[in-house]
């Protein structure tokens, strides 16, 4: 069964700065959605991916991860999720095989359940012929699919995913987004950031635009391209986070 | 089951990343071995200079008389010198001589020595024969100008040992005027008997000087070039793996890897456990390694060999405080370093001044008494004292008492800064 979440008014600062990173934000994300969570640089969505991740924890408010009518414990949670960073977070010293070994026992799984997932992994991600050379040889796509790989590793029922396709080639980025299609019809909820806003149409049924650390628009792409009269995911954007600099 | 397959794969992870880090490797292993080769060799040829080799002088006699000579013969007797003589030098030409032709130095016996010495010998003996209430007027006893031998020395020479030297020379002057005293005596008291028995028995040493190294045992350890270098350049290697150590944490955290592992099901300590395991390992294994060398090798290069002192569970403690208090300061230094180039910059620069600071270098005690004060601080240092303690003095555990405790309150410490900057970084 999928895996929803609800983020129930948080708010966050951190301790070096005076302003809010995050101020009272709150939307759900309904289980199977590929949901996008979009804005411009400085918006907060890095902040709020980090704490839905539990990198970091709310100064206000809460999140609930639930599976039909059941809330997940903390320990739950940490297995449910996957978390693919924007940053290579991985060891380029060593090989997919011994990323994926390392990371995979990290997550509780089984010897003989790293062996599977890597095989098909790497079969998956294109990665097979590759899997004994060190990543710091790769070119940016293939270490993008070895993040990715290591993200999915554990099966997660939710895979939150920050900028995946940044810096990588048409190919690699078709390949990640077919990939994440496939894992979406398996239940799996996707909650995604991208600057790549024609990516975000063609891949998500939901988005949450936020801006100044706050939510300014949250519902079914359909449905929000409709009410504020925009003709594409671009327009809609611009029309409601402006057209000045953001840094 | 599987939390033990996880901390499997974590030392995994770890020791794949060391194999990889090739420079590293070589500036834990090959760098400490060259410098426990290179310092002790050059500090053993040193040390040998004074304690075993002849001291080579270049001597210039132009005495008129015998005393020259027969200070030149009393001082190549003593076994301690070996002369060159060349004398047909002028005392002008010595400086020049020592500063192109590169000896260390010289001594210059002036023409009227053994004149001086004479009219010295003449004056005590007068003194003597008034004193005995023989008829001497003082108007008979004259106050002849005194004799200078001249000592040149190379600069570079430590003044502790040009100082040595020229104390050996002064006592073997004396010998010859009190010979010549003697003799004086004899002639002005018309004693027909030659001297000599009386000579003799007055010029030989009766007070000899045992040496014994303060220590407990009896194994006879002798402090030594090598028994200082092996272990403080062993002591210096395991803290220089902060470069490898430092640098390998700001990699991991700067790359994301730690926040990642955040969202897993893993506690960082396991992280911390799983790099203090491997990293204190390696510090084992340079122990093992510097320390087989001594004992193997050195020998067969012409260095002491080094002797390991018995209490071995004293010693296996104090080699795993010390690994651990180098694997500490370098996570410390890892995790506070906000980049690669502060981690390894900070790091060597730290870890070459606490050795220099703790007597790694040269030994404390010929220190300035403020830099003595100040070399406490090190804790390159206490571990060096946990060494000495138990490699020269054959100390127990109530000797170690005071280095365990400094060394335990410095591993403490440094992971409390540790645990601080990680939950700064909300990784704990």
């Amino acid at each position: 069964m999928s895996v929803g979440i609800s983020i129930d008014l948080v708010s966050y600062r951190y301790p070096s700065e005076d302003a809010y990173a995050l101020t009272s934000v709150g939307f759900t994300v309904q289980p199977g959605d590929i949901f996008g969570l979009l804005g411009p640089n400085g918006a907060g969505k890095t902040t709020l991916m980090s704490i839905l991740t539990g990198i970091l924890k709310p100064e206000k408010g809460r999140i609930i991860y639930s599976q039909g009518e059941l809330a997940l414990s903390e320990k739950e949670i940490s297995r449910a999720i996957g978390f693919v960073p924007q940053d290579f977070a991985f060891y380029p010293e060593l090989t997919p095989v011994q990323n994926l070994e390392y990371f995979g026992a990290m997550y509780d799984l089984t010897r003989r359940d790293i062996k599977r997932r890597t095989d098909e992994l790497l079969e998956l991600l294109g990665l097979s012929a590759v899997g004994n050379r060190k990543v710091g040889s790769f070119s940016g796509g293939m270490k993008r699919r070895v993040n990715l790989a290591i993200g999915i590793l554990h099966q997660p029922q939710v895979i939150f995913l920050d900028e995946p396709t940044v810096g990588v080639d048409v190919q690699s980025r078709q390949a990640i987004l077919d990939f994440l299609v496939r894992l979406n019809q398996e239940q799996i909820t996707i909650v995604y950031t991208s600057h790549h806003l024609a990516e975000a149409e063609q891949l998500c049924n939901r988005i949450a635009l936020i801006d100044h650390g706050k939510v300014i628009a949250c519902d079914d792409l359909d449905v929000l391209l409709k009410t504020n009269n925009s003709r594409d995911l671009q327009s809609l954007f611009l029309n409601l986070t402006g057209w000045s600099y953001r840094d | 089951m599987l939390a033990m397959h996880k901390l499997l794969a974590s030392i995994k992870k770890e020791f794949l990343l060391l194999w990889n880090d090739k420079v590293g490797l070589l500036l834990m292993f090959a760098m400490p071995l060259l410098l426990v080769f290179v310092i002790t060799i050059i500090q053993d040829s040193a040390t040998r200079i004074a304690a075993e080799n002849k001291i080579s002088i270049l001597a210039v006699n132009h005495d008129q008389g015998k005393s020259g000579a027969e200070l030149l013969s009393r001082l190549t007797e003593s076994g301690m010198f070996e002369f060159t003589h060349e004398d047909h030098l002028k005392k002008e030409d010595l400086n020049q001589e020592l500063l192109s032709k590169g000896r260390l130095m010289a001594l210059y016996i002036p023409s009227d020595f053994s004149a001086r010495l004479a009219a010295g010998a003449e004056e005590i003996s007068s003194i003597m024969l008034r004193d005995l209430g023989l008829e001497i007027s003082d108007a008979m006893i004259s106050s002849p100008p005194k004799t200078n031998v001249a000592f040149y020395f190379d600069p570079v020479l430590q003044e502790n040992f040009t100082t040595s030297v020229q104390n050996i020379i002064k006592a073997f002057i004396t010998n010859v005027e009190t010979a010549l005293v003697i003799d004086q005596l004899y002639e002005d008291t018309e004693i027909e008997v030659k001297p000599d028995e009386l000579k003799s028995r007055m010029l030989a040493n009766r007070v000899e000087i045992d040496m014994y190294s303060a220590g407990r045992g009896g194994s006879g350890m002798r402090p030594n070039s090598t028994q200082h270098n092996v272990p403080a350049w062993t002591i210096f290697a395991m803290f220089f793996m902060v470069v490898s150590l430092g640098g390998n944490v700001v990699k991991e955290r700067n790359s994301g890897s730690f926040l990642r592992l955040k969202t897993m099901p893993t506690g960082f300590f396991l992280v911390i456990f799983s790099k203090m395991f491997v990293y204190v390992v390696i510090a084992v294994l340079q122990v093992v390694l510097i320390f087989s060398v001594g004992i193997l090798f050195f020998e067969k290069l012409g260095l002491y060999r080094l002797t390991i002192p018995t209490n071995y569970t004293a010693f296996a403690v104090v080699v795993l405080l010390s690994s651990l208090a180098a694997v500490s300061y370098a996570l410390l230094v890892g995790t506070w370093a906000r980049s690669l180039e502060q981690a390894n910059g900070f790091g060597a620069i730290s870890i070459v001044l606490f050795a220099a600071l703790g007597g790694i270098w040269v030994p404390t005690f010929i220190m300035p008494d403020f830099m003595q004060v100040i070399s406490k601080l090190s804790p390159l240092q206490w571990c060096l004292q946990g060494f000495y303690t138990l490699f020269l003095k054959e100390g127990n555990w109530v000797d170690l008492k005071w280095v365990i405790l400094s060394i335990t309150g410095f591993i403490l410490t440094c992971h409390a800064g540790i645990y601080l900057r990680l939950r700064s970084d909300n990784l704990v």
